[in-house]
């Protein structure tokens, strides 16, 4: 049987789900409880951020390379260097990110990692400023672009705290290059500004501002796709909700309906032993004796009625213990049933004729007997009992082919109500005609049949018309392997293997 | 003089035959098996009093009987006592908000022989008492 929409829901929302215990969800603050799924995306990003930093690494060694060019001598070796600690440090952090935090997601400790990897680029950011113009160099806005992608990453008050730090580096910098404390590499040549540190600039700022609108447009996506997975999500679980709601609402009105139909013969049966008991009429009277009649047949009909909920009861429930049998023949079934109820019907004046559609065996890989039994036995029973005054005539016809075997009870009785034609197979729904023909129904042996039949992969039709007949088609499948069958498969094979 | 008739509605010839031996011995009693046998027969013959069973061909067959009593000028009067056999807070339910199961009373199967007597008595006069 497939997922239910509730499954559904709930695996697409566990796709991101760390380790964390349930305890600890269940047990810490708000922020606590969803550090699963914020720990999930941090990591994420930091290993997003890990391959940015690739592109930094080589955009550093090429202008090591190419500075000279761009009015900025002072590059080589200086930025070669840097670019191969950052590649350094970018592989180190790659390792623990994919090795250390690979399974688990805390939340803390890649929060740390996160602080650090800022700490560290902006490190590598200064020392390039440094040797490529200090307070004049063209690299200077892209500490404004990796404080940006570290406010996506952590928290606000964490990054005010780096953007002081920030702030108060860039400004000690700049104060130690001009006290002369650090030397000072300008790009600049006797006082204007040279073409190359121009086209450097220039070449900068498109690079800055397509990596803003690279890292805008980046993080603005995940933002819609989050919110759809969301609302995604969120429907699937209403659906399951609604469903659920549905459930419950039919199992208070099932119970409510049972619990009526119970009730209903236990008050006809405790009026009539009251009006004996106060002496309305006297028990040892023909019509006294005709009311202990009818109460008796209220018992019988009272116990019917609980026989068959136990009975559906046991086909919803039981499945798992229920006894599956291999190659079980539909064609021995019928016969034994017409062999049961023949003396029925001849008492009914009703003639019961086979028809085989087309020659040949048809047998079940796996079935329940003793359930295929009760419900062939009691379409055939209804189609007789249901048969006009005068009797007629009841024709159940088999067919097979190769997947599937199909068994067809056809009467000439007194048919179905259009109006309650879907309806039937609902428990305790039974059509006045049917009552008024024959009194006597729990008005549960279709659904019993309904959930026998599809216990076995199959399905159940009807077509009636009133005052034509009914005809009855049950579908199964010749091959098909119950769940529940397969765990008796294997509970056998697992005592076979405890005997050797 | 007439004795007060009653005509006793419900599809099930124990329950039927329990309520008209106790009836008898104040009324005269007329029975019908579901709603439409009813109206005709209250069409025919109008009784003092109708006992609706709820539950007859269909769901609320007695309810849907009782509004069709009330809906018609001829038969609004007629008191009516409808029986059920659901649980006591839906009998309440249904006293609260009249407007929704127009009745006089309703008894709750299954019914002492006392009580009902009483009931209709109070409805309709206590009768003659007959042996």
């Amino acid at each position: 049987m497939g997922e239910t929409t509730n499954e559904r829901a709930i695996s697409s929302s566990r796709t991101r789900a760390s380790t964390v215990s349930r305890t600890d969800v269940c047990n810490g603050s708000r922020a606590d409880r969803f550090s699963y799924i914020f720990a999930w995306e941090l990591h994420e990003r930091l290993l997003w951020f890990s391959k940015l930093r690739w592109v930094a690494a080589v955009g550093l060694a090429l202008a090591s390379v190419l500075g000279p060019f761009f009015a900025m001598p002072s590059t080589r070796p200086s930025l070669a260097v840097v670019a191969a600690l950052v590649a350094a440090y970018n592989l180190v952090f790659v390792y623990v990110l994919r090795a250390r935090f690979g399974s688990v997601n805390d939340y803390a400790a890649l929060r740390g990692v996160a602080i650090l990897q800022m700490v560290t680029d902006l490190a590598a950011l200064f020392v390039t400023v440094h040797f490529t113009g200090g307070c004049a160099s063209p690299v200077l806005p892209f500490v404004v672009f990796h404080m940006a992608i570290g406010t996506i990453m952590i928290e606000g008050r964490t990054m005010y705290g780096l953007a002081f730090a920030v702030c108060g580096a860039a400004g000690s910098l700049f104060v130690m290059e001009h006290l002369g404390v650090l030397a000072q590499y300008p790009t600049m040549a006797e006082g204007q500004l040279s073409v190359g540190s121009c086209v450097l600039s220039m070449a900068m700022l498109v690079g800055l501002v397509f990596g803003v609108v690279y890292l805008t447009d980046s993080v603005t996506s995940r933002f819609k796709m989050r919110n759809i997975e969301l609302h995604q999500t969120t429907t699937e679980l209403q659906r399951a909700l609604d469903e659920q709601a549905q459930l419950e609402r039919r199992k208070s009105h099932y119970m409510r309906i049972s619990a009526h139909q119970l009730r209903s013969p236990l008050g006809t049966i405790k009026t009539s032993i009251q009006v004996l008991l106060d002496g309305y009429l006297d028990p040892g009277s023909p019509e006294g004796h005709r009311m202990l009649e009818g109460t008796a047949a209220r018992v019988d009909s009272l116990l019917a009625i609980v026989n068959d909920l136990l009975e559906l009861a046991k086909v919803r429930e039981g499945r798992a213990k229920a006894p599956w049998a291999r190659e079980v023949s539909i064609n021995q079934i019928l016969a034994d049933i017409f062999d049961a109820v023949d003396p029925y019907a001849r008492d009914a004046n009703v003639e019961l004729v086979p028809h085989f559609i087309n020659e040949g065996a048809a047998v079940l890989d796996w079935a329940v007997p003793p359930d295929l039994v009760y419900a062939f036995e009691n379409l055939i029973h209804n189609a007789i009992k249901y048969s006009k005054p005068e009797g007629g005539t009841v024709t159940v016809a088999l067919g097979i082919d190769r997947t599937h075997a199909m068994v067809v009870v056809a009467d000439d009785g007194i048919g179905i109500p259009g109006d309650l034609q879907d309806d039937v197979f609902l428990e305790f729904v039974r059509a006045p005609n049917a009552k008024h023909a024959e009194g006597e129904g729990t008005g549960l042996g279709l659904s019993i049949v309904r959930e026998a039949v599809q216990m076995h992969g199959g399905k159940v039709s009807l077509e009636s018309a009133e005052g034509v007949g009914t005809t009855v088609t049950v579908v199964l499948p010749l091959h098909h392997v119950p769940p529940e069958a397969e765990e008796a498969v294997l509970e056998r094979r697992r005592m076979d293997v405890g005997d050797r | 003089m007439a004795q007060p008739t009653v005509l006793v509605v419900d599809d099930d010839p124990v329950f039927v035959q329990s309520v008209v031996s106790v009836l008898r011995t104040r009324y005269d009693v007329r029975t019908a098996a579901n709603g439409t046998d009813a109206l005709a027969a209250i069409q025919n013959d109008q009784p003092d009093l109708v006992i609706l069973d709820v539950m007859m061909d269909h769901m609320s067959e007695g309810f849907d009987v009782a509004r069709s009593l009330r809906s018609s000028d001829a038969t609004s009067l007629i008191p009516i006592i409808i029986l059920t056999g659901v649980d006591h807070v839906y009998n309440l339910r249904m006293e609260v908000d009249e407007s929704w199961v127009p009745a006089d009373r309703y008894l709750e199967k299954p019914i002492s022989p006392g009580d009902l007597l009483h009931q209709v008595a109070e409805l309709i006069g206590p009768g003659e008492a007959r042996l």
